[in-house]
Order: structure tokens, then C-alpha cells, then sequence
């Protein structure tokens, strides 16, 4: 770009004093190349504001529930005496980690040790318990049968690498979430094969029940339901 | 720290809408934009606490572009396919002889504007154009605001917004052309 072109573009940006552009419009009048590069440059800009767009909806929900997720992870990973001074970290440092190693080892040998929960089903967790329970009991549909009743918008998350689809639904006095990816979830530390066919699962995650079909399509339905009534609550959900 | 993602949040969720726009046309092949928002919230949150507050749009934009890139270094490790007629459908077709009369570029692109041939021109642009454009005109960040997510010069974000915009036009115009509308 030579300074006749950066000029230009200072003019077109407001950038000059007032007697430098009052030049530069006689300028445009007289010469054709600069009267095209305006056209132009005006041409380029109508055409990119063409590509604005809005941002889907639940955008906004999806980015706070992460960082809720983010928020809520890293205040559990803090030790008490977080704030101790620098030294002493250093000296407390050493006598962990002899003993760190030794946890580690036991965790990993022992049967029946706590492994770490995988991201997707503890984000998946997480969030289901983050749902408010239901405000009254759900009416039964025609015929008396309750049908399941879809609560809020879908919610697309990413933990651990993985995408997950949550959604939400209502069934008699029970909230459900029904999480989909399109790979399989973890069996997190304690949970048991399941009926259900493929690689079913289920586990317990405090008061919440996980169960858990992975497939082509995997998917983990999470409820404050006794885990034995899981598989039959995941049967009168939508199928994903 | 238990209401520091609140004060993040109130910061800076009021912007999803802008680095929307941004991760649009930053991301990658095979990433989708709405995950390189979710990233770029992450990534800022976490260096939240080292964050002066200057300018909170500029700060996510460069967080976003930053984002984008190692993202795509990292998938450059792994290969990723591309249908050689998706490349070619990428490409503007070459200029046709109009019979003498050369349509003004201004008129032809105006007159025969759609946001696909748009978004695939503007993907041709060299990138340090392409960015200036997509913040500038598509997200509506000022040019003090796009020099400070880019750490250049406001100058520098002139002169390659008008070049970009200039080239942007001309590609816009010799599709245009080739299709017939003029």
C-alpha cells in the first residue's frame, strides 16, 4: 500500500484533519482510481455486513453453564490452606508428595478405590442437579397416562472433549436429563453393568441415579430416582 | 473466588452476541463456532484474575482469535479431509470476457450480493485482512478496539480493512461477472 492508499484509507476513516480532507474530496472528484478505490472499499464493507448473523439461542445459557461447571470445579480442587505462604507450600510439598504417591498407588490398586469421575458424566451431573425440581405435580395426559413434557431448550455442552446434547424433560413428579453424544460416556468409578443391550451402565452420584445406553448414539439419563427405576424411565422418555 | 464467575459473567456475557461473530468466521474446518465460544469463555475466564479491564470486547476477541489458532494448529497434526469439489466450490469463478464493457466492480457487487459467496470470498482474503474485515465490519468493532485485539497499530487495521474490503469487492465482482449478473 503506497501513502497515496494509506491516506485514502485515513480518509475514509475520518482520521484526517479538516483542510487535508476538504483536499482530498476535490481530489475525488477529479480522480477516477481513488473514486473506485472508495466505491470499492463501500462495496467490501455492505457485503461483510451481509454476514452478520445472530447468535443461536441458548448460546448465552450454554457459555454461563460452563462456566458455572469451570467455577464449580476448580473451588472443589482447592485444598484447605490454599493461601498459605510460599515457603511453606514448599516445605509441606515434599512431605505430600511421598505421601500423594502412596494414595495414588492405593487408589489405582486397591479394588473398589475412588478413580476420578470422567468429565462428561460429571458435567452431565452436575447440571442435572443444577434442575430445579418440579414446581407442582404434572396433570396425567388423555387417558390418564402421563406424558413426558419437555422443560426449556435444549443445552449443548462440551466436557472432557466430548459433545453432549442435554435435554430436559418432565414425567409425573420427575425431572429427567437426557444427555446425548455421539460418543460413548465413561463408566464412572462404582457403576455396574446394566440390562439394556451394548454397553448399558448405571451408577448412583449422591441422591441421582445415572443410567447409561452407549451406542452409535450414546446416551445418559440422569434422575433423582432409585437406580433401579432408571431403565424403565428411560423407556417412557422420547427416544433420542 | 465464589463470586468471581458471576463477576465474569456480568463482564462479559453482555459480548456473546460479538465474539459469536468473530468465532463465525474464525473457527476452523470441523470446528464449530459455538464450541470456540464456549473455549474462548473458558480460556478468559481463567485468566480473569490477571485481567485489567480495559476493554472487555477487544480482550475476548483476542482471546477467540488466539483460540482459533491453536485449535487449528493442533488439528493440523491430524489431518483433515477435504472434498476436492468443496475446495473447488470454495474458489470464485475466473473472470469471463463481457464483450468490452467492464461493469463497475462497485455496481455488480451491490446488485448481486448473497452472504454465501460473500463468506466464501472473504475466506480467500490473506488472514491479517480477513480478521480486520470480520471485526470490524461483520462484528462491529471500532478500528481502536480491532488494532487492540490484534496488538497492532490503529493505522495498520486501516490500510488492510480498505485493502481487504477493495479485494473482498473485486472477488465479489468477478463472481459476479461469471455468473452473468452485471
Amino acid at each position: 500500500m503506497d501513502g497515496h492508499d494509506r491516506l485514502l484509507a485515513a480518509f475514509l476513516a475520518g482520521d484526517l484533519d479538516p483542510a487535508t480532507a476538504r483536499r482530498w474530496d476535490d481530489h475525488l472528484l477529479e480522480c477516477g482510481r481513488c473514486w473506485q478505490a472508495v466505491r470499492e472499499n463501500r462495496a467490501g464493507c455492505q457485503a461483510a455486513e451481509l454476514l452478520r448473523q445472530p447468535a443461536p439461542a441458548g448460546l448465552g445459557d450454554r457459555v454461563r453453564f460452563a462456566v458455572e461447571l469451570a467455577a464449580a470445579g476448580s473451588a472443589s480442587r482447592r485444598q484447605p490452606g490454599h493461601g498459605v505462604r510460599l515457603r511453606w507450600r514448599w516445605l509441606a510439598g515434599a512431605g505430600a508428595l511421598a505421601l500423594g504417591l502412596a494414595v495414588a498407588l492405593l487408589v489405582v490398586l486397591l479394588p473398589g478405590g475412588r478413580a476420578s469421575m470422567p468429565a462428561a458424566v460429571a458435567a452431565v451431573a452436575r447440571y442435572a442437579k443444577m434442575v430445579p425440581p418440579p414446581a407442582r405435580q404434572h396433570e396425567p395426559g388423555p387417558g390418564g397416562r402421563t406424558v413426558p413434557v419437555e422443560v426449556g431448550r435444549p443445552v449443548t455442552l462440551t466436557a472432557g472433549g466430548q459433545r453432549i446434547v442435554v435435554r430436559t424433560w418432565r414425567l409425573g413428579g420427575t425431572e429427567a436429563v437426557v444427555a446425548v453424544s455421539g460418543r460413548p460416556f465413561a463408566m464412572p468409578p462404582g457403576a455396574q453393568g446394566a440390562s439394556g443391550g451394548g454397553m448399558a451402565w448405571s451408577a448412583r452420584v449422591g441422591k441421582l441415579g445415572l443410567y447409561c445406553i452407549n451406542g452409535r448414539t450414546s446416551e445418559l439419563v440422569a434422575a433423582a430416582v432409585p437406580v433401579a427405576d432408571l431403565a424403565g424411565l428411560a423407556a417412557r422418555l422420547p427416544p433420542a | 473466588m465464589g463470586d468471581d464467575h458471576r463477576a465474569f459473567l456480568d463482564a462479559t456475557l453482555p459480548y456473546v452476541d460479538v465474539v459469536y461473530q468473530v468465532a463465525r468466521h474464525a473457527a476452523g474446518a470441523g470446528q464449530e463456532p459455538e464450541d470456540l465460544v464456549q473455549e474462548t469463555y473458558l480460556r478468559a475466564y481463567a485468566a480473569f484474575g490477571s485481567y485489567r479491564g480495559e476493554n472487555t470486547r477487544a480482550w475476548l476477541a483476542a482471546i477467540c482469535l488466539n483460540t482459533a489458532r491453536s485449535e487449528a494448529r493442533r488439528r493440523r497434526r491430524r489431518p483433515w479431509e477435504v472434498p476436492a469439489q468443496a475446495l473447488l466450490d470454495a474458489l470464485p469463478r475466473g473472470r469471463v470476457d463481457s464483450g468490452g464493457a467492464v461493469p463497475d466492480v462497485a455496481d455488480v457487487v451491490i446488485a448481486g450480493l448473497d452472504a454465501e459467496a460473500v463468506s466464501r470470498c472473504l475466506a480467500l482474503l490473506p488472514e491479517p485482512q480477513r480478521v480486520c474485515i470480520v471485526l470490524m465490519d461483520v462484528a462491529g468493532y471500532t478500528a481502536r478496539e480491532t488494532a487492540e485485539a490484534l496488538g497492532c497499530p490503529r493505522g495498520t487495521v486501516l490500510a488492510r480493512v480498505h485493502r481487504g474490503r477493495r479485494r473482498l469487492a473485486q472477488m465479489l465482482a468477478e463472481a459476479g461477472v461469471a455468473h452473468g449478473r452485471s
